[in-house]
C-alpha cells in the first residue's frame, strides 16, 4: 500500500479515500484481539491529551471513546456541556478558544449542530474527531458498522443492506450508508415518506415494503432508531403504528432467520418500537459486537489521525 | 466645474454607449453632454475605459439604525451604498425599535437629513411592531411620504390581516411589499431542502414555503386590488406565478438579489455562513429561470438585500448565525462580471431595473446623464478588476458569498449631487 497522506481530523466519511477507510478497518483488527489480554493496553498515545466534548447527551458514544483513549494510554478529559446550558448562538469560537487554551492533542466533538467539528477543526491544531453532528455526520459510527459487517461478511463487495427507519434524522444513516457504498455495497431504505428525504444519494434505492425488503435478500437488516426527541414534526402517526409497519417483529423475523440475514442497530435500542423483545435475541444480532468493535475502531482512528499540535 | 473626458454614457433606453463627455458645474448640475467638450478651467477627469452610467436605487436595504449600530449605521450604509454605485435606498424598518408610526419614522427622516448623504426612504412597517398581530398607523407613515409598507424578512402568517392590511394600505395608495414564506413549513430550516440539506445534514427549507405564500399574496393583492411588491423572488415556480398573475393584471412587482441570480445551493461549502442568505439559495436550474424572467419582464427589478451582520455574529455555526450577508457594494460589480460583460443582456436593461423602475415603484422620476439634470451617475471602468476582499468593503459588514472573487470591472466614483 502507497504511504497514506497524513490527516488531520476524521469530520465525515465522504472525505475519506478507500485507502484510508482500509488502513483504520484493518489496524482495527489487532488492536480488537488486544482485548482479549490481560493487559488491554498499548503505549501508543502516552503523555497525549484527549479532550472528550459533548453538547449533546451521550453515555454509550463517550465511554467508547473513553476507554478507546484510555487503552492507548492517553489522558482523557471528559468535558459534558448539558444543552439546558446552552444558550442559542452561544460562541463558538469562544468555546474554540477555551480548548485552545487546553492544549489537547484530539479534540472528539458531538455537537446538536451540523458543521461545528468543521469550524473547530480550522481553528485549532488538535485532531477533531466528529461523534456526531445535527443529522449531518458520525464517522466513527459507519467505521465501527462496517467492521462488523466484514467479520461475517469478508467478502463484502456486492452484498445487500437494508437500512430501515429514520433516514432524515439520522445522521448515522447519512455516514454509514456513504460508507457501504464506497465499499461496493448496495444500500437500499425502507420507511415512512417523509422520514426518507428527496434529496438522498441516488444508490440509495427505496423500498415500498417489507415484502421488497426481503425479496432483494438483503445480506443484513440496519435498524434505526427512531428519534423521538427529534420529531419536531407530524412525520408519522404514532409509535404504535410505527412498530407495526416498520418494527422488527416475530412474522419479520422468520423472514430474517429464512434468509440468514444479520441484525444491527447503532443502538441505544427502543425496545418494542424498532425491535420486539423476541428479536433482540436472534442468534444473528451483531448490536453487542457493534458495540465492542466501538472501541477497537476508535482506537484505530486515534492512531491514525496526526495533530499538529505536536513538534516530535 | 468638473469634465468627465472619453467616456462612454449608458443609459435605459437604449443598449448602445454613447461617447460623449460630461460637465457638471459647482452646484453639481450637469451643464453639458457632448463630443470633444472643452470645460475651460473645469478640473478634467480621464475616462477612458470608463462607462457612465445613472445612479441605482435599491429597493431592500438595511441600514441598521437605531438598534442595530454595531451592524451598520446609515452613515456606513451610504458609504457602502456610494461605493458600489448606489446613489438611494429604501431602508428596511427592522429596526429596533421598528418604524411603525409616524414618530419612529420622523425620528429616522430627520437623522437622514442630518446625515445629507444619499437618497434614503425609510419605509414603514405593516404591523405594528413587526410582530404580525395588528395594524401598524399607516396614516402617520403615509402623511410623512413612507415609500412602502413591509414587515421586512417576516411574512405575515394570518391571511386575514394581511388582507385587512392591503385593504387599508390600498386606502392610501401605499406599496405593500411582501416577503413570502410559510413559517409552518420554513420551521427551523436554514438551507434549501433537498440534496444539500440531506449533505450537510441541516434542517431544510422547502422551496415551497415561498411559493405557497407567494400566491396566497398573489391572490390577496388580485382580491384587494393593492400594488403588491414581493422581494427576493428564488424559484421558477414563485416566477411562474408571477407570470400568470400580471398577465391577469394583478398590480405586483417582483425584485431579484444579484446573490439569487447568481447562485445557488452547490455553492455552499464547509458551512461558510456567508451563504446564508435569505431566503435560501436554491437549486441551480432556478439561476436560469430567473435570468429568463429578467429577460421578460417578469423580474422588474434588481434589490441588493444588504443584511448587513458583525463577523463574530457569522462566525456561528450554521444554523444558529444569522440569515444576510453585504450586497451594496457587490451587487452591480457581479452583474457587470456575469451578465453584461458575457453579453447576457446589456447596460440599458441593469439602468431599467435597478434605477428606473426601482424609483418609479416609490415615486421618483428616473435619473439619467443628461443636460439639467443633478449629476447622479457613477464612473466604471471596465477595463480593470476587482478583488472581493474583507478589506474592500466600506459596509461594517464584509461578510459575502463573493469574498475571494475577482469581478471584472472597477468602481472610479460616484457623483450624487447632494441630499
Amino acid at each position: 500500500m502507497s504511504e497514506l497522506k497524513p490527516r488531520k481530523d476524521l469530520l465525515d466519511i465522504e472525505s475519506l479515500g478507500l485507502d484510508e477507510i482500509e488502513y483504520v478497518l484493518g489496524n482495527a483488527v489487532p488492536f480488537k484481539q488486544l482485548f482479549q489480554r490481560s493487559v488491554k493496553k498499548v503505549p501508543t498515545l502516552r503523555g497525549k491529551t484527549v479532550l472528550n466534548l459533548f453538547y449533546e447527551p451521550s453515555t454509550r458514544t463517550s465511554s467508547s471513546f473513553e476507554v478507546a483513549a484510555n487503552r492507548m494510554s492517553a489522558d482523557v478529559t471528559n468535558f459534558s456541556v448539558s444543552s439546558s446550558s446552552i444558550v442559542k448562538g452561544e460562541s463558538l469560537l469562544d468555546t474554540i478558544e477555551t480548548l485552545q487554551a487546553m492544549q489537547s492533542d484530539y479534540i472528539v466533538i458531538r455537537h446538536q449542530a451540523a458543521g461545528v467539528p468543521n469550524i473547530v477543526a480550522k481553528h485549532t491544531g488538535a485532531s477533531v474527531i466528529n461523534a456526531g453532528d445535527g443529522y449531518h455526520a458520525h464517522p466513527t459510527q459507519a467505521l465501527l458498522d462496517s467492521m462488523t459487517f466484514r467479520e461475517v461478511h469478508p467478502d463484502y463487495a456486492g452484498k445487500r443492506i437494508a437500512i430501515v427507519g429514520d433516514v432524515l434524522h439520522s445522521r448515522v444513516a447519512r455516514s454509514t450508508s456513504t460508507l457501504f457504498h464506497k465499499q461496493g455495497i448496495e444500500v437500499g431504505v425502507l420507511g415512512p415518506g417523509a422520514l426518507i428525504p428527496e434529496g438522498r444519494p441516488d444508490f440509495m434505492q427505496r423500498f415500498q415494503s417489507w415484502e421488497d425488503v426481503f425479496d432483494w435478500k438483503p445480506h443484513a437488516i440496519y435498524l434505526l432508531r427512531v428519534q423521538m426527541e427529534r420529531q419536531e414534526g407530524p412525520f408519522f402517526p404514532s409509535i404504535a403504528e410505527y412498530h407495526k409497519m416498520y418494527g422488527m417483529n416475530s412474522e419479520r423475523l422468520v423472514s430474517m432467520r429464512k434468509l440468514g440475514a444479520y441484525l444491527m442497530h447503532p443502538g441505544p435500542v427502543n425496545r418494542g418500537v424498532e425491535v420486539t423483545d423476541e428479536a433482540m435475541g436472534y442468534e444473528k444480532s451483531l448490536i453487542s459486537t457493534q458495540v465492542e468493535n466501538g472501541i477497537a475502531v476508535r482506537m484505530a482512528v486515534l492512531h491514525w489521525l496526526k495533530p499538529e499540535t505536536q513538534m516530535d | 466645474m468638473r469634465l468627465f473626458k472619453n467616456g462612454k454614457i449608458a443609459s435605459g433606453a437604449s443598449p448602445e454607449l454613447v461617447n460623449a463627455d460630461v460637465l457638471v458645474n459647482e452646484d453639481g448640475v450637469i451643464v453639458e453632454v457632448g463630443p470633444s467638450l472643452n470645460g475651460g478651467d473645469a478640473e478634467v477627469t480621464d475616462c477612458s475605459g470608463c462607462v457612465m452610467v445613472p445612479g441605482m436605487f435599491d429597493l431592500h436595504v438595511r441600514g441598521r439604525e437605531p438598534g442595530f449600530e454595531h451592524k451598520e449605521t446609515l452613515k456606513t450604509c451610504a458609504a457602502a451604498a456610494l461605493h458600489g454605485g448606489i446613489t438611494g435606498v429604501v431602508l428596511m424598518p427592522d429596526t429596533s425599535p421598528p418604524i411603525d408610526s409616524g414618530n419612529q419614522l420622523k425620528s429616522v427622516q430627520d437623522r437622514i437629513v442630518e446625515l445629507g448623504s444619499i437618497e434614503m426612504l425609510q419605509a414603514g412597517c405593516l404591523t405594528a411592531g413587526r410582530a404580525g398581530k395588528e395594524l401598524a398607523g399607516y396614516s402617520g407613515l403615509a402623511a410623512l411620504g413612507v415609500p412602502m409598507l413591509t414587515d421586512s424578512d417576516r411574512s405575515i402568517d394570518c391571511p386575514d390581516l394581511l388582507r385587512r392590511c392591503m385593504e387599508y394600505a390600498r386606502d392610501f395608495d401605499l406599496l405593500v411589499t411582501s416577503h413570502c414564506e410559510t413559517s409552518a413549513l420554513a420551521k427551523a430550516g436554514v438551507v434549501n431542502e433537498g440534496r444539500l440539506s440531506y449533505r450537510l445534514g441541516l434542517p431544510g427549507l422547502p422551496a415551497i414555503s415561498q411559493e405557497i405564500s407567494l400566491v396566497r399574496d398573489l391572490a390577496l393583492a388580485r382580491h384587494t386590488g393593492v400594488r403588491l411588491h414581493l422581494q427576493q423572488i428564488s424559484t421558477g415556480v414563485s416566477l411562474d406565478a408571477v407570470r400568470l398573475a400580471k398577465r391577469a393584471g394583478v398590480r405586483v412587482s417582483c425584485e431579484v438579489s444579484p446573490h439569487h441570480l447568481m447562485l445557488s445551493e452547490e455553492d455552499i461549502t464547509n458551512y461558510d455562513t456567508a451563504f446564508k442568505i435569505q431566503p435560501p439559495l436554491q437549486k441551480r436550474e432556478n439561476n436560469e429561470a430567473l435570468l429568463a424572467g429578467l429577460l421578460d419582464d417578469t423580474i422588474d427589478v434588481f434589490a441588493s438585500g444588504h443584511a448587513p451582520h458583525t463577523a463574530f455574529e457569522k462566525s456561528a455555526d450554521f444554523g444558529s448565525a444569522p440569515w444576510g450577508a453585504s450586497a451594496l457594494e457587490t451587487a452591480v460589480l457581479a452583474i457587470y462580471d456575469r451578465f453584461i460583460r458575457v453579453g447576457k443582456f446589456n447596460w440599458d436593461l441593469l439602468i431599467r431595473k435597478y434605477s428606473s423602475a426601482p424609483r418609479q415603484l416609490v415615486g421618483l422620476d428616473p435619473v439619467a446623464i443628461s443636460m439639467g439634470e443633478k449629476a447622479n451617475f457613477f464612473v466604471f471602468d471596465v477595463e480593470a478588476e476587482t478583488k472581493i476582499t474583507p478589506d474592500y468593503f466600506r459596509s461594517k459588514c464584509s461578510v459575502s458569498p463573493f469574498m475571494e472573487e475577482t469581478f471584472q470591472g472597477q468602481f472610479r466614483e460616484t457623483l450624487i449631487e447632494k441630499y
